[in-house]
């Protein structure tokens, strides 16, 4: 009897407990880590048969803590990632399964616009085109960041070129046929955002590629505004709310990532945010 | 001598089909490749080949257990159980007797790599219809995948006899087993390794050592093929029949030294 009286009290303890256990978890500061990755070679020869498994399941592992720094960013939330880490991750990964797609997939959707690290985006790219020798997105992802990161548009006919060749796709060609021109940077990355959103099935990478659309849609009212206002006055407006003033726009289009837009000292369209981060920190 | 090994062969699935734990080992493989379509689509550009990745490793994992306990617990235990007093009295010789323990582990892992393999097939099946892939899935690649899958454990399985054979306990066989499995998965790499470019710091010594080794461990990356069933890249016909050359003559060695110390060793 005295042991059913004791069990009933606890299990009410438990019941007493646990809403408060579970709100005190959800407001917890949160600090993601990506966690450590043994040496690739070490991992491949010891995993035998297993190797493309491990990648997959470090693939999930970056895809988790990668998930969880955007929620945070919606958030308002600044967690710093560990770009080096990531990337050396991202290395092993493909070293233990050099086929596999996530990873190059994830590299071009992270290194290039959330972080700014194209060369290294690039060096495994490149990797990946030795292995996936069929497969025309590696060097259509190879291309654009030539063309529109570092504006190298050899090496970004070559790329491009290659995965027309691959896939018979006219976007490829066409996309190849266009990125000569300075001017149309932002619609030839607004084409590049659409064609990868078609195919986002990760809701993390989905939201960070329509972000970045919404930025460069809102870039590219206001470069049009700018050039009306040019054929109208002969020279640049002084500030961006001079273009809704003289109705060529009805108001100043939104930053998705949460700053305010301005023109530079070369008339060229800016943001406070710079793309990158959110304009307050709450934590 | 055949019918005498059927006997012991039936009369060893028996003991093994009663064994639960073995039964447990495949009812969690079989959930664990139950999950497969869920766990794929957590891929972002690949669930297709996340699911043969995943269900093929599975098989895999499942086959190297099962694999490491019967070899493990068989010819030791039988002596110590006092099984082979009784058996061996009858008109059975030694090698009559570990014969039939090989070939009923044997066929206990065909049944297990034809269940899991089914199961596979099924659950990528679901998984490829679902979210469809640019490459198309390679069936004969993960037939041969499970076929050098079932001649990897079964060479293993020799391994796990013959130290058995030698052990007087259930830790030789599956230490030794164990460490057989990891150092043949290594060896290709290892041996690359020290004779390539990255090797030429090494002493001649060293590489000599790693050479010697090399001949000697079994070299399961033979019988790798997972990932060109992933990929859907060509396996030559040739890397099959070597793999499966490999794995009898290699096998028939270590049965032959399992034989030649079984035959040695004193029975209580």
């Amino acid at each position: 009897m005295k042991f059913r009286l004791l069990f009933v009290m606890l299990l009410l303890c438990y019941g007493m407990l646990i809403v408060p256990v579970a709100e005190h978890m959800q407001h917890r500061p949160v600090e993601v880590k990506l966690g450590y990755l043994p040496h690739p070679q070490i991992l491949k020869a010891t995993s035998g048969e297993h190797a493309s498994t491990l990648a997959g399941f470090f693939m999930s592992r970056v895809l988790f803590y990668f998930g969880t720094v955007i929620q945070k960013l919606q958030e308002h939330i600044i967690v710093r990632p560990e770009f080096f880490n990531l990337y050396k991750t991202l290395q092993g990964i493909v070293h233990l399964d050099p086929y596999n797609m996530d990873a190059y997939y994830f590299t071009q959707a992270t290194f290039t616009w959330d972080l700014g690290r194209v060369e290294e985006a690039n060096h495994l790219l490149k990797k990946g085109l030795i292995a996936r020798s069929w497969d025309p997105w590696l060097p259509f992802y190879l291309g654009f960041n030539y063309a529109y990161f570092l504006k190298d548009y050899q090496q970004a006919a070559v790329y491009f070129k290659r995965a027309a060749e691959l896939s018979g796709n006219p976007l490829f060609a066409n996309l190849a046929a266009r990125y000569f021109y300075e001017s149309e940077q932002s619609a030839f990355g607004l084409v590049f955002l659409e064609a990868m959103i078609r195919d986002a099935k990760n809701p993390a990478v989905r939201k960070s590629y329509e972000m970045r659309r919404e930025a460069l849609l809102a870039v590219i009212n206001l470069e049009q505004a700018i050039d009306a206002y040019k054929s109208m006055y002969g020279e640049g407006p002084k500030r961006l709310a001079d273009l809704v003033r003289l109705g060529l726009l009805r108001e100043l289009p939104h930053d998705p990532y949460g700053g305010t837009f301005y023109l530079d000292t070369l008339g060229k369209v800016r943001t406070t945010s710079n793309f990158t981060k959110p304009a307050k920190n709450s934590q | 001598m055949f019918s005498l090994i059927m006997a012991l062969v039936i009369n060893n699935l028996r003991a093994i089909m009663r064994d639960r734990v073995l039964l447990a080992v495949l009812a969690v493989a079989l959930v664990m490749i139950l999950l497969v379509p869920v766990l794929s689509s957590f891929s972002m550009r690949q669930v297709q080949e996340l699911a043969i990745t995943l269900s093929l490793s599975t098989v895999s994992g499942v086959l190297l257990v099962v694999t490491l306990l019967l070899g493990s617990l068989s010819i030791w235990r039988d002596v110590e159980y006092r099984y082979t007093t009784s058996i061996l009295t009858l008109p059975v010789s030694r090698m009559t007797f570990l014969l039939g323990k090989f070939i009923s582990i044997s066929i206990f892992l065909l049944l297990c790599t034809f269940v899991l393999g089914v199961g596979s097939s099924v659950v990528i099946s679901l998984s490829a219809a679902t979210y469809p892939s640019d490459i198309p899935i390679q069936w004969t690649n993960i037939f041969f995948v499970l076929l050098g899958d079932f001649l990897k454990y079964m060479l293993l399985a020799g391994f796990s006899l013959l130290l058995s054979s030698v052990g007087t306990s259930f830790y030789l066989p599956f230490f030794g087993t164990s460490v057989v499995y990891f150092c043949g998965n290594a060896s290709q790499e290892v041996f690359e390794y020290a004779t390539g470019e990255f090797g030429q710091g090494l002493g001649v010594l060293t590489i000599k050592a790693v050479t010697m080794a090399y001949y000697l461990v079994p070299n399961l990356a033979v019988f790798d093929f997972q990932v060109a069933a992933v990929y859907g890249l060509d396996i030559a016909p040739a890397d099959v029949l070597v793999a499966a050359l490999y794995a009898v003559v290699y096998t028939a060695i270590l049965l032959g030294l399992a034989v030649f110390a079984f035959n040695r060793r004193q029975l209580p």
